[in-house]
């Protein structure tokens, strides 16, 4: 069981881990104050190589969705709901919520991460409706 | 403002010239493939094209100095096999290389330059979504989006045609206009695999969605198959070919801030980078939208059209569904859309098929769907953010 997905780069280990722990944290630029998503050497606004690993509050809204019909990955079976969603802190990040909501799914919906285990052994955050 | 692009100097017309085509039989060799045969690999498919398009240009593979090839096949095991030793040459997507093509005569590197493309993805079973996906252990998209099961490229635009329909409030009917559409042009195309199936809107709804909004037709087909072009100097061209059709002008313009966090499809539709482009290349060319005859959009899956359309002043943002509904895209439309069938319905050759036919219409003479007076030919790409355009006239 391996403790987190696959890595792209050095960045991402510490953002795993956090989730690994249930308190995801993103890289925030100690110059610009901007939180960035997917994890990186510099800060886009300032080039800045410089940052904190700041944890997220877990709210966001949706801003679009759709649903897998066939089973594309072992992990999730069809119908799949994929969600994009824009974290408070700003960034646009991809995952996943339970289809059974799909009726309830409408642009800008209020969500929050929780953190549920991935059949391939580590943790992930998840979206569910926030009201 | 980036005064040069912003003013429309950039000067790209009239640099080169198409002189020669060629393309595999997609309906045979799909037929095969079907029946457990491998015709060829991408090398073959790729030599096949090349032979032909050098013998429609009428000339000697030994004036050819310059080859670009496509993704699917090595530059150097390409050059080697088709014995071309090139003054300037490497490896691009098809609207890139046709960019590329044009810089390179522009510059003096090359005055003839072969573009080739082959890919046996349906023989070879070339997985674009799950966990095989080709090369998807390289792309960003893959490791921020997989752990979530999210992991093709039908699949991104889907959520992009998921929010946009939202924002716009509209039904599945209005998106399936394209795939019926396009199937009508495909129905008098003889080298398009989905010729002989009509395909009406009841038939498109019946479908199954495959990644909702998307259902099967608003799909790629996967198919084996090889293109090639021959571009050549603009004063040179017309001494050699009858017909020269000329690249009138390029546009271009990426978006790659937050890419991979999907900002550049959610929030702006590419909308900014499709403007940028389009100023670009109807500044080349000296026209507008207003202007063009057929136009060809790179259409992996169908939610490309609406962008488009919107992205380069066909219509007013938002207005696409009803532009489509209004104007018509399909046999008898104002606005003839992808005249060979696209990517859905003649053949997935990853826009080097939408190359090879607009300047077939060009040059005219297409049986039953040759476009009425067509000196006006446009393409448009959006693939993973780069907005690219180029316009092919007599």
């Amino acid at each position: 069981m391996s403790q987190q997905p696959r890595l792209y780069s050095p960045y991402d280990e510490p953002m795993w881990k956090s989730i690994a722990q249930g308190e995801m944290k993103l890289q925030r630029c100690t110059e610009s104050g901007v939180f960035r998503y997917p994890p990186g050497p510099a800060c886009p606004e300032t080039l800045s190589l410089n940052y904190e690993w700041v944890p997220i509050s877990g709210n966001a809204k949706i801003i679009s969705w759709t649903v897998f019909h066939r089973k594309y990955l072992p992990a999730y079976p069809a119908p799949h709901l994929v969600v994009a969603i824009e974290l408070e802190e700003g960034p646009i990040m991809v995952s996943y919520m339970d289809h059974d909501v799909i009726d309830r799914i409408r642009l800008d919906a209020p969500v929050k991460l929780e953190y549920v285990d991935h059949p391939d052994g580590y943790r992930i955050p998840k979206a569910v409706l926030a009201d | 403002m980036q005064d040069n692009i912003a003013d429309g100097s950039t000067d790209t017309s009239d640099i080169s010239a198409v002189v020669g085509i060629g393309h595999t039989d997609y309906v045979d060799d799909y037929r095969r493939v079907r029946n457990g045969e491998k015709p060829h690999d991408s090398y073959g498919y790729a030599t096949v094209a090349f032979k032909k398009a050098l013998a429609d240009a009428g000339i000697d593979r030994s004036e050819v100095d310059g080859l670009i090839v496509g993704p699917t096949t090595a530059y150097e095991r390409m050059g080697e096999i088709l014995n071309i030793d090139p003054t300037w040459g490497g490896q691009a997507d098809a609207v890139q290389a046709v960019f590329q093509a044009v810089m390179a005569i522009k510059s003096g590197m090359a005055e003839v330059v072969a573009l080739v493309y082959g890919n046996d993805q349906r023989s070879a079973a070339v997985q674009y979504g799950g966990p095989q996906a080709m090369g998807g252990q390289s792309f960003l998209s893959y490791v921020y989006h997989s752990p979530w099961g999210l992991t093709s490229q039908g699949a991104l635009y889907a959520l992009m045609f998921q929010r946009y329909k939202a924002l716009w409030d509209l039904s599945d009917k209005d998106l399936g206009q394209v795939a019926v559409g396009q199937r009508q042009w495909a129905s008098l195309n003889p080298n398009a695999i989905m010729s002989k199936k009509p395909l009406t809107i009841d038939d498109y709804l019946a479908a199954p969605y495959v990644a909702e909004p998307l259902r099967l037709n608003d799909y790629c087909l996967i198919n084996d198959g090889g293109v090639a072009l021959i571009i050549m100097e603009a004063s040179r061209a017309r001494k050699v070919a009858q017909k020269p059709v000329y690249i009138r002008g390029l546009g271009r313009s990426d978006l790659n801030h937050q890419a991979t966090s999907l900002g550049p499809r959610l929030v702006d539709f590419y909308r900014p980078a499709q403007q940028k482009a389009a100023q670009q290349v109807y500044s080349a060319a000296g026209i507008g939208p207003k202007d063009i005859d057929a136009l060809l959009v790179y259409d992996s899956f169908t939610p490309h059209i609406f962008f488009a359309l919107e992205g380069f002043g066909f219509c007013e943002q938002g207005e696409a569904a009803h532009f489509i509904a209004q104007t018509g895209i399909g046999v008898n439309g104002k606005l003839p859309i992808n005249t060979h069938g696209g990517h859905v319905s003649e053949s997935y050759m990853q826009g080097w098929n939408h190359q090879i036919e607009a300047v077939r219409q060009v040059r005219g003479g297409l049986d039953q769907r040759q476009v009425t007076d067509c000196r006006h030919v446009q393409y448009i790409s959006d693939v993973a953010g780069k907005a690219m355009s180029v316009i092919y006239g007599a």
